[in-house]
């Protein structure tokens, strides 16, 4: 038991790192995690926004972003986004 | 005061924290997005731990238009997506 974690502190192991976030809709986020809180509210830089439509996928670029932790679903650390 | 001890610093968030990112950006110009897509430009003035934002000179851009312009403009924090900074910290 000694080698468990706790579910956040694996998010913990990934400040400084590359993250994809996805939310509860079809939008989703990468970016390199600079740090986040209790409610997984996560402030992360070199932020790209993808917008997933029957379409195809719109990119938006942002700087440095405070995404609201309420609608996140998913955290995949390492991950570089629907398109890598 | 005993001055050789150096004043300690303020018990700060870790560095990086949503707490200190509020704290750094306010005066600067931002960029918020709310859940339904529809973005607010605007110097943000004041805000608090529930993303309760204020801003000046804001601009409402939806669809890629704007939309509207605002002198002043607040938005309830439970509607915000994100917060993102137009200039540099």
């Amino acid at each position: 038991m000694a080698s468990t974690i706790l579910p956040l502190e694996l998010v913990d192991r990934c400040i400084g790192s590359p993250i994809w976030v996805l939310m509860k809709n079809e939008r989703e986020f990468t970016g390199t995690l600079m740090g986040f809180d209790d409610y997984v509210n996560m402030v992360l830089k070199d932020v790209k926004e993808y917008e997933v439509t029957p379409e195809g996928i719109t990119e938006t670029e942002l700087g440095q972003t405070l995404l609201n932790g309420n609608n996140i679903a998913m955290l995949i650390p390492g991950g570089r986004g629907p398109k890598a | 005061m005993d001055s050789a001890s150096p004043q300690p610093e303020e018990q700060a968030a870790a560095a990086g924290s949503p707490s200190e990112f509020l704290k750094n950006i306010v005066g600067k110009r931002v960029k918020v997005r709310i859940g339904s897509g529809v973005d607010y430009h605007g110097l943000l003035t004041c805000l608090d731990g529930y993303m309760n934002v204020a801003l000046e000179e804001t601009e409402e851009w939806s669809n890629g238009r704007k939309t509207a312009e605002y002198g002043d403009c607040f938005l309830r924090g439970n509607n915000v997506l994100y917060i993102s900074v137009l200039e540099a910290l």
